[in-house]
């Protein structure tokens, strides 16, 4: 019976504490109604003891940091060999004391906790720890998406099982209930039997997403077709060239109609001194590289699939322009690297935010922080260039002369109508049209044949971070604060589909090569990738540990290449959802990312002031053949070209594998 | 707790007007201000990532605020990042310098010039993977992927370095202008004098320093025959050197050609009319001056010069005027580069001039007249070397000369304990290496000693490198004496007593050399009056 006293006064000062003014006065009515409490405390002493720490009010903060100190020293004077397994535990046991302690009012306190311990996190989760550290109040964790998300969603551990143990050992011998709380409550362990692995063994460990992991494996569950279009130009291309090669299989034959070609190339007029050598080279390709003719035609033997859209259909002329291009393709592989014309803008005055280069090269965009879009024609760009750039492309295709308003001289064409800065610009797939997304939540579609504004998109009720054509035309897709990618028709005002899902500002999108699929990288770093049919979700590709700011699909559709704020370069496998292998390399933003025609090199374009060269041959497509191995050629730089302090803001491969490069020369402070 | 202070709350809430602001009202609104300050911070961010830049700007935070649906901050907003300033007294207090602008000034200035309209520029930055070298790419060095940002600092850091215009005064222009035509023309007038003399004490000649030197360098590269304007370069020279206030170590390299030129070139001026021989001796002067001023910082500033002038020396083909000069050059080095240089060669040397001087084998007077000269130069350099050494070892000459290496022995035995303190100074291996070499041929042992003197002795101080040069130079001279006199003395006592007599019997012998090559005229370097009467 003294027991039971004692117990009945645990639970009305935990009552009292906890404010429960009923429930205790109904409590104290019971006992003077009846003493008798019907539940037997007596063979539960763990209960007790429970309910004992709850009533020791003051202890809590205090009981958060011995606590989380305790468990800190007991892990740094582990075993070395499962010290780094349980090191891991301390990261989310530190931010959810920490969140405990501010959700339960204790701010000071709970920036004391922070202040003492969060050097330990420094290194792996500065980026965190700095959203983290301004979570002053109840209501800043209901208002933070990444906190709110970190408290609704568990963080998997993966340790192994010995590990395991040793952790449980020492939280039952403590009775720290505070700790034993919050791992109870935001760990999910998943215990391995044998060896625990290595400190960098897999990235997932280290970087606690929003998102719940299963519901991220569940949705990476889902089948999705890759594989390029049906009857594709490519395709058509392949055939021929296979006809080709089939009927004429003498070299010399071949050789006669290379230079047929030429010459007739040369009648037309827009002959440089580029194209003979691209032509030279193209040959030499041709005669040696036989076998990447066929591997190229191997890597496209990838499944067909069907379009979900109805796509546009094409004119005959432009498809001949297309199918030329694809002929003259230069093969570009780790020996064979492409030739990189780069544009540099001049006198921008820190206003140009984002630039873009049509397929052919021919017009160069920059959209501005003064709402302006303003388009160059390369051809006109000076006498020395002379648009030796132009890989003599078809006149239909480029804007021939660029009309100047009113006398005023003016070497590009000015296209006004934003009324916030343009963040992004893309050029339809035959340059004739240029789409531009601004701050003024607006996507416009300009005309570079009749200079002028057409549509006027409006959906987004943010700023649109990116838009991107599909490379069909006639589609589009748009990324924005409002946390949605849409797709959209040029002939609709209004969006097609609204991607939803992204748990932060979704900031570049890409089209799939099979035009089925858009990619879209976010701050959340996050990369999703979205049936544009459906509208679902498909994968979600965790890694990266900051923002992303670049996408590129590879051209054989499999795999996709995403950069972030702190210069990585990821590639995904598409089918798996998994990380390819991770680009390092660049020391600042990777503003920009292509792949080759092919698909055998990567070009990056970053804030660092170079364009690298990778080799994705090597780091994609080994790991498939030698999938068993398990020793991937990890990441292979072919070449740097640094600039002259030139940010490198958009890279495109033409059609025939030239790269062209845009920046702005910035003067360094 | 907070980055914020609750302070900094009250200190608003006053600017605003807010006088009874309560204290817990203060301390609920800090963290929310904090948490709104980052929250701002985070989306323009956000913006500055999408405008493509690495550096936050006023019109980032602008745009931030507008997509939270606030009114900007206006009166920050500036193309470049803000400038903060440090306060004075605190560590982590800045302000923006907000400067005050007279409104009058603003009004009255001209309009400014309208910025330039953005344009755009094509290069190549690879042709087909390799970066082609035009001045649009960055230099390429070294293009190691592991050090990214050091390798990328180079590439800018060479694109900074633009060549930097040196602007000079006007007066500056004319003082040139003048004493360049002063010199050349009217280098026999007052006004050189002055000239000069402004020269080599005016501290605001400092700009044109490299102006003259290069000024000197040319015109004694053109001027060869004109012996008046060779002679006032070589004098503006030694004006310039001798100026305190000018900084002239930077330009020696380009000086020291055409001072060496002056000394040892085989035509200066006129060969009959003209003087070169003071202009020669002028200018050993003027290299023994700068060797002596910049020989201990330049350490191989005067072991070229030795080198330089000793091929003019040794080498028969030159003229006796270039042998002269070289003479002259070595000697006003200093009796130690004599000693060490000219008189190993002495002996063979002489033999070669005997027959120039003489009245019957050389029927060419101005030949003849070289010749004396050159021997009038040799004459002097030994007999200084030698005055040098007897002045160290006075009582060499207590007894008559002609018995010195009779009595050696005793004079040895006084001289015992000064001789082996110097001893501690002494390079045995090369001395070893000079003994051995020592009875080869001439030219050998001038090598020799050449090579040992730019590699240690010149450099040292003089008092070292007097000894040193003696303990190798010694055997030379000493063996020569040895073998014609009292051979096979030096092999019998030990090495530690033969060096402490030997530098005795080395000075005593070298008197003896030479009187015995240079004859009666040798006595009248001997330092003391009254020992010259004693011969007598």
């Amino acid at each position: 019976m003294e027991n039971m006293q004692a117990v009945n006064s645990f639970v009305a000062a935990y009552l009292k504490k906890k404010g429960f003014k009923e429930a205790e006065q109904l409590l104290e009515d019971l006992h003077s109604k009846d003493s008798a409490a019907p539940i037997d405390f007596h063979n539960d002493p763990d209960l007790a003891k429970f309910i004992h720490h709850f009533s020791q009010s003051e202890d809590e903060v205090a009981r958060y940091q011995d606590g989380y100190s305790k468990l800190r020293s007991w892990t740094y004077s582990s075993l070395d060999l499962y010290k780094h397994e349980l090191l891991r535990v301390l990261y989310p046991v530190f931010i959810h004391s920490f969140m405990d302690l501010v959700a339960k009012g204790h701010l000071q306190e709970a920036r004391t906790f922070f202040n003492a311990f969060h050097e330990d996190h420094q290194l792996m989760h500065s980026r965190d720890l700095q959203k983290l550290e301004g979570v002053l109040s109840q209501s800043h964790l209901e208002e933070m998406e990444f906190a709110r998300s970190l408290r609704q969603n568990k963080v998997n551990v993966k340790i192994c099982q010995y590990s395991y143990d040793l952790l449980l050992q020492y939280l039952h011998k403590t009775q720290s209930s505070a700790m034993l709380g919050v791992i109870n409550e935001h760990i999910n362990f998943q215990a391995t039997s044998g060896q625990p692995g290595s400190i960098s063994d897999d990235i997932e460990v280290v970087t606690l997403i929003g998102s719940c992991q299963d519901a991220a494996n569940q949705i990476n569950q889902k089948e999705i077709h890759w594989g390029l279009l049906e009857d594709s130009l490519e395709e058509r291309s392949e055939k021929e060239g296979g006809l080709l090669s089939d009927s004429e299989k003498t070299e010399g034959e071949n050789k006669e109609g290379d230079a047929e070609e030429s010459k007739k190339r040369s009648a037309e007029g827009g002959k440089q001194g580029s194209s003979t050598k691209k032509l030279k080279k193209d040959k030499a390709v041709n005669a040696t590289a036989k076998s990447t003719r066929l591997e190229a035609k191997t890597t496209s033997s990838a499944p067909r699939v069907k379009p979900e859209l109805t796509l546009p259909i094409m004119s005959t002329e432009v498809e001949q322009s297309i199918l030329e291009d694809l002929r003259n393709r230069v093969q570009l592989s780790s020996i064979a690297l492409p030739s990189v014309s780069f544009y540099t803008f001049l006198d921008t005055h820190n206003g140009l935010n984002c630039s873009s280069i049509s397929h052919d090269g021919s017009l160069v965009a920059g959209g501005f922080s003064d709402s302006s879009l303003k388009v160059w024609d390369t051809a006109k760009l000076g006498q020395q260039t002379g648009g030796a750039t132009l890989q003599g492309e078809n006149d239909s295709t480029s804007s021939e002369h660029v009309v100047r308003p009113n006398g005023v001289k003016r070497s590009y064409t000015l296209f006004q109508g934003h009324s916030g800065p343009v963040y992004s610009a893309t050029f339809s797939p035959l340059g004739d049209f240029i789409l531009s997304s601004s701050a003024d939540t607006t996507i416009r579609l300009w005309s570079t044949k009749l200079n002028a504004n057409l549509v006027c998109y409006k959906g987004h009720n943010y700023p649109v971070w990116d838009v991107q054509f599909s490379p069909v035309g006639h589609y589009f897709a748009s990324a924005s604060h409002d946390r949605t990618a849409r797709i959209w028709a040029m002939d609709r005002i209004q969006p097609l589909r609204v991607m939803a899902g992204h748990l932060s500002d979704v900031d570049c999108v890409q089209w799939h090569a099979n035009c089925n699929y858009i990619a879209t990288g976010s701050s959340d770093r996050t990369v999703r990738l979205w049936d544009v049919q459906s509208g679902e979700c498909v994968r979600i590709f965790i890694g990266h540990r900051s923002m992303i700011l670049s996408l590129a699909m590879s051209p054989d559709g499999r795999y996709m290449a995403s950069g972030d704020e702190d210069g990585t370069i990821m590639t995904w496998d598409l089918s798996s959802g998994r990380c390819v292998t991770p680009l390092m390399g660049h020391t600042s933003c990777v503003w920009t990312l292509a792949f080759s025609c092919e698909g055998t090199l990567l070009a990056s374009g970053s804030a660092d002031c170079t364009v690298k060269l990778w080799d994705v041959t090597t780091s994609t497509k080994a790991p498939r053949n030698e999938e068993k191995s398990g020793n991937p050629n990890r990441l292979r730089s072919l070449k740097t070209l640094p600039t002259k302090s030139t940010p490198v803001y958009s890279l495109q491969f033409s059609r025939r594998n030239l790269l062209f490069a845009a920046g702005v020369l910035s003067k360094k402070v | 707790m907070s980055n914020v202070p609750k302070e900094a709350i009250e200190v608003i809430a006053q600017s605003i007007g807010i006088t009874n602001l309560s204290p817990d009202v203060a301390i609920a609104l800090a963290p929310d201000v904090e948490y709104r300050v980052r929250e701002i911070m985070q989306e323009a961010i956000k913006c500055m990532r999408h405008s493509r830049r690495t550096v936050l700007t006023a019109d980032d935070v602008d745009s931030a605020l507008n997509l939270r649906n606030m009114e900007p901050i206006y009166g920050f907003t500036s193309r470049d990042a803000l400038r903060f300033k440090r306060a004075a007294g605190h560590k982590d207090l800045f302000y923006i310098d907000d400067k005050d602008v007279e409104f009058k000034e603003v009004m009255e200035s001209p309009l400014s010039k309208a910025p330039i309209d953005t344009s755009v520029t094509s290069h190549w930055l690879a042709i087909e993977g390799i970066q082609p070298a035009i001045p649009e790419n960055a230099s390429v060095e070294a293009p190691s992927d592991g050090k990214k940002a050091e390798y990328k600092d180079d590439g800018t850091s060479v694109d900074v370095k633009l060549p930097v215009k040196h602007v000079l005064s006007r007066e500056l222009q004319l003082y040139f202008d003048k004493i360049a035509e002063i010199t050349m023309n009217r280098s026999f007038s007052v006004v050189f004098k002055q000239a000069l003399l402004s020269l080599a004490t005016d501290s605001g000649v400092h700009p044109l320093v490299p102006y003259f030197t290069y000024f000197i360098a040319d015109e004694v590269a053109r001027n060869l025959n004109n012996f008046p304007v060779l002679f006032a370069l070589m004098r503006v020279a030694r004006s310039l050197l001798q100026n305190e206030h000018i900084h002239i170590e930077p330009y020696l390299h380009q000086l020291m050609p055409s001072i060496i030129t002056c000394l040892v070139a085989k035509r200066l001026g006129n060969k009959f009319t003209d003087n070169h021989w003071e202009l020669r001796n002028f200018a050993a002067k003027l290299v023994a001056s700068i060797c002596k001023r910049f020989g201990h910082v330049y350490h191989n500033l005067q072991p070229r010069v030795t080198r330089t002038l000793l091929h003019a020396f040794l080498d028969p083909t030159k003229t006796f005027p270039q042998h002269y000069g070289a003479i002259q050059g070595l000697a006003a080095l200093g009796p130690s580069v004599v000693r060490l240089l000219i008189l190993p060669n002495l002996e063979a040397y002489l033999q070669l001039l005997e027959p120039e001087m003489a009245l019957e084998k050389q029927k060419n007077e101005i030949k003849r007249h070289e010749a004396r000269c050159v021997y009038g130069a040799l004459l002097r350099a030994a007999g200084l070397c030698m005055y040098d050494r007897l002045k160290m070892f006075p009582s060499l000459l207590a007894p008559p000369t002609r018995p010195i290496w009779k009595s050696n022995g005793k004079v040895a035995t006084t001289n015992k304990r000064k001789a082996s303190t110097d001893n501690l100074m002494q390079q045995p291996p090369a001395k070893k290496i000079a003994t051995e070499s020592a009875m080869g041929m001439m030219p050998i042992n001038s090598m020799q000693a050449d090579v040992q003197g730019a590699a240690s002795s010149f450099s040292n101080t003089v008092g070292g490198s007097n000894i040193g040069v003696s303990s190798m130079t010694r055997p030379l001279s000493n063996d020569n004496m040895l073998g014609r006199e009292v051979g096979g003395r030096v092999s019998k006592t030990s090495t530690v007593l033969a060096q402490a007599w030997k530098e005795d019997t080395d000075a005593g012998n070298l008197l003896a050399s030479l009187f015995e090559l240079f004859g009666e005229s040798m006595l009248s370097f001997t330092p003391n009056l009254s020992f010259h009467s004693s011969f007598d």
